[in-house]
């Protein structure tokens, strides 16, 4: 994948950007060479790029007073949470201030009577359900970086997590936002109450991945914890057994609180790495966790234990929260278990019809043996959200290609059999150039317009989603040959 | 003023061309049922997408749905439950409360995002929009979101759509996520005021309305109703009824927005409608 080259005429001008953001963010900004190499990416580990310079400010007129420099200086804005962003979304320009908000770490208010809590954008997730769980609540969605991604990042990917499948994405579960603008104003989209009338900016400003704005306040709904939870651990035979087994738990109208698979590669890597207490040798391994009423739960887990038993799995409950605890653990570790095999790795992020699993886990498998890269397969089952996790060393001569590559060609697999190209990691700028398999001209052109309606300059994260840049300008005409652009080191919004 | 009934997209984009070419504004109307909500808004065409009707695909298993949007509530609504299956919206019928007639369409409610008093437990209707087709200002057909429930891929343009009453251009396909259909009981206590219904929304209840009506609290459960009743007569002195009370109407016209707000409104709307061809006025003015 090819990065924009920095504008020449930006870089020119740095020593005064950087005194312009010293003098609006006094205290907040870091310039040295030692200090940006701290910020020159994100989870997307094989890119690397320091910023132009990277302000770091603590209150939201401070980000209003960034983002109107910005607008009217012509420099390039990318905003930052934690950096952990999977696909890039965070990754620096060298011609672009990075805006982090990790210093508005305050939790501003938490209203137990309307079930809600408003952050500031640099708390994290898990701080979140930490400043409510002593009176009984917690924030649904858990992505696995939770102890470190952002809310104010968790809002512009709208970040899942495994618990979704039954409470739903962060959009599901946020009620309003105070969003920075592009032209300098802070407008306020949503509301505690959940009402909120008008176009649906705070639905279409989450998960825009910071292409429309910066948010400076996110209020979101917490749930009561559900007083039961029982998680069952399934050993399956064959990978199109557990296939079928999440088909019909389903069908079975059976919502679980959350349903993960991991096949053989994963689990002995697991295994390998923290011992969780997974059953080697078996070909796939689901985890479920029901969650409610005891009446409601004890009777979802009969019932699921018995579906899995009729696809022949051998089927066991944590006895305990200690060893629930491990069983979760033992899942949220498979990145950093596959990452002790190889020196790199990508983590795809592709969504399927669930009736597609068993055919899609085993194209995907004759297409690792072509590419002839180490690869497993982790995912969120119950909503068909695949993780497959690739390792590859990118000191070796053409590996790092090899195994875009193979991303690349599970994520059009994933498109042809009527899925998406990412279910919770965003496009970023790993799945960039991919837009165009599942979205014609027109379509794209469409969400360009919408891009053009809040950020007519294209400066704010620009390079990130669309693979091509068009001018506001132009946006009646614009052709894009499946996602390829005839002129990749052409700055792109 | 023409009266023009839609049967295919292609025949919504040739309208819409003509509607460019010659300059001319288009009232959209599914059932017509919600036709009297918003502002007044005279069009000079009406775009009628009661003909384009019907179920595109449903797969139980994949507990999703793909409609056109001319499609009855009721058909809808009918199929699923065939199924042991539901929206996880309740779009209300506004009908009485409107003094319309005509019959209300999926279209017609995810433009006015009627959600109903399942929204407390499932979301309102722009949670269960999963993808769309739609034709817009530019004569275009376009897509926006999927057909699968876990998708973050571009912009979620469906959210966008979910209330835009139309003035974003014509729908012309709707995929929707259902869920499993249970037992539900309704309870009521005349003793109950918005209190209680507080207590029962942070309890684990996961009740599927929470309404407080002429001075009475209602509540409605699924699932484990034994245990869900027992905890709930724990809050107060409920009794089962057989029906929750009728929702009022939202005002008819939508509150002013503070200028940054609307200008990012004008703005979203020019992106899809630059000409001001679809409903213009519905909502704001100039909108």
């Amino acid at each position: 994948m090819h990065l924009a080259e920095a504008d020449p005429s930006i870089l020119s001008r740095r020593a005064e950007i950087v005194a312009a953001l010293n003098a609006l963010v006094p205290g907040g900004v870091v310039s040295d060479r030692a200090g940006l190499a701290a910020f020159d990416g994100d989870a997307l580990g094989a890119y690397r790029q320091p910023p132009l310079v990277c302000v770091l400010p603590t209150t939201a007129a401070q980000v209003a007073a960034v983002l109107k420099f910005a607008s009217g200086n012509g420099v390039p804005i990318v905003p930052r949470g934690a950096g952990t962003s999977l696909s890039g979304g965070a990754l620096p320009r060298g011609d672009g201030i990075l805006l982090g908000l990790s210093r508005m770490n305050r939790i501003v208010e938490i209203d137990l009577e309307n079930r809600s809590v408003v952050a500031e954008p640099g708390v994290t997730n898990l701080a979140i359900t930490r400043a409510v769980e002593a009176h009984g609540f917690y924030y649904a969605p858990d992505p696995s970086s939770q102890i470190a991604c952002t809310i104010g990042g968790n809002v512009a990917e709208n970040s899942g997590g495994l618990h979704c499948l039954k409470y739903g994405l962060t959009t599901n579960n946020l009620l309003g936002v105070k969003l920075a603008t592009f032209g300098g104003g802070i407008v306020e989209l949503g509301s505690k109450s959940g009402s909120d009338r008008g176009y649906d900016l705070l639905g279409i400003v989450t998960g825009s991945e910071g292409l429309l704005g910066v948010v400076v306040e996110a209020t979101v709904r917490i749930l009561p914890k559900p007083p039961v939870t029982r998680t069952l651990l399934a050993a399956f035979k064959s990978v199109p057994d557990a296939g079928r087994c999440v088909a019909d738990i389903i069908a079975g109208g059976i919502v679980p609180a959350a349903m993960e698979f991991m096949d053989r590669r994963a689990v002995e890597a697991v295994e390998d790495y923290s011992a969780p207490g997974y059953p080697r040798g078996a070909e796939g391994v689901l985890i479920v966790d029901a969650d409610g009423l005891k009446s409601e739960v004890d009777d979802a887990i009969a019932r699921i234990a018995e579906i899995a038993r009729g696809c022949g799995a051998e089927v066991r409950e944590a006895r305990d929260e200690d060893e629930r605890a491990r069983l979760w653990a033992g899942r949220k570790a498979a990145f950093p278990a596959m990452g002790r095999l190889a020196p790199d790795m990508l983590c795809m992020d592709g969504t399927i019809p669930r009736r597609k699993l068993p055919e899609v886990l085993e194209r995907m498998s004759r297409m690792a043996e072509d590419y002839g890269l180490g690869f497993c397969n982790v995912f969120h089952a119950g909503d068909g959200n695949l993780h497959p996790l690739i390792i590859f060393d990118v000191m070796k001569e053409g590996e790092l290609a090899r195994a875009e590559r193979f991303g690349a060609d599970i994520l059009r697999l994933c498109v042809e059999v009527g899925g998406v190209l990412t279910g919770e990691h965003g496009v970023g700028v790993e799945k960039r150039d991919l837009m165009g398999e599942m979205f014609t001209d027109a379509d794209l052109a469409q969400q360009q317009r919408l891009k053009c309606a809040f950020d007519g300059a294209g400066l704010l994260n620009p390079g990130k989603v669309f693979p091509t840049l068009s001018a506001c300008v132009e946006q009646g005409h614009m052709h894009v040959k499946h996602g390829r652009v005839p002129y990749p080191n052409l700055p792109r919004f | 003023m023409a009266e023009i009934f839609a049967r295919s997209e292609a025949e919504i984009v040739d309208a819409v061309r003509a509607a460019r070419e010659h300059r001319r504004t288009l009232e959209i109307v599914g059932g017509g049922t919600r036709r009297s909500f918003g502002r007044p808004a005279p069009c000079d065409d009406v775009l009628d997408l009661s003909a384009l009707n019907g179920i595109v695909s449903y797969e139980p298993e994949e507990l999703i749905v793909t409609v056109k949007p001319g499609t009855p509530l009721s058909e809808l609504e009918g199929v699923l439950a065939a199924q042991n299956q539901r929206l996880g919206f309740e779009p209300q019928d506004w009908r009485a409360l409107l003094g319309s007639s005509g019959t209300p369409t999926i279209g017609g409610a995810i433009s006015a995002n009627a959600s109903g008093p399942a929204a407390i437990r499932f979301g309102r209707a722009r949670d269960h929009l999963l993808g769309f087709r739609a034709v817009n200002g530019f004569a275009e057909a376009y897509k926006g979101g999927g057909k699968v429930v876990k998708n973050v891929t571009g912009f979620d343009l469906p959210k966008l759509m979910c209330g835009a009453m139309g003035t974003l251009g014509p729908l012309t396909e709707l995929t929707f996520r259902v869920f499993p259909k249970h037992a539900e009981k309704i309870f009521v206590t005349a003793s109950g005021d918005g209190a209680v219904l507080r207590k029962v929304a942070a309890s684990p209840l996961e009740a599927t309305a929470l309404i407080h009506s002429g001075g009475k609290a209602y509540v409605r459960l699924d699932g484990a109703l034994d245990e869900k009743t027992a905890m709930l007569r724990g809050f107060g002195d409920f009794a089962e009824t057989d029906r929750l009370p009728a929702l009022p109407l939202p005002p008819r016209e939508w509150p002013p927005e503070p200028p940054a707000r609307a200008a990012l409104t004008r703005a979203v709307k020019a992106a899809f409608d630059p000409l001001g061809i679809f409903n213009p006025g519905r909502m704001y003015e100039g909108v």
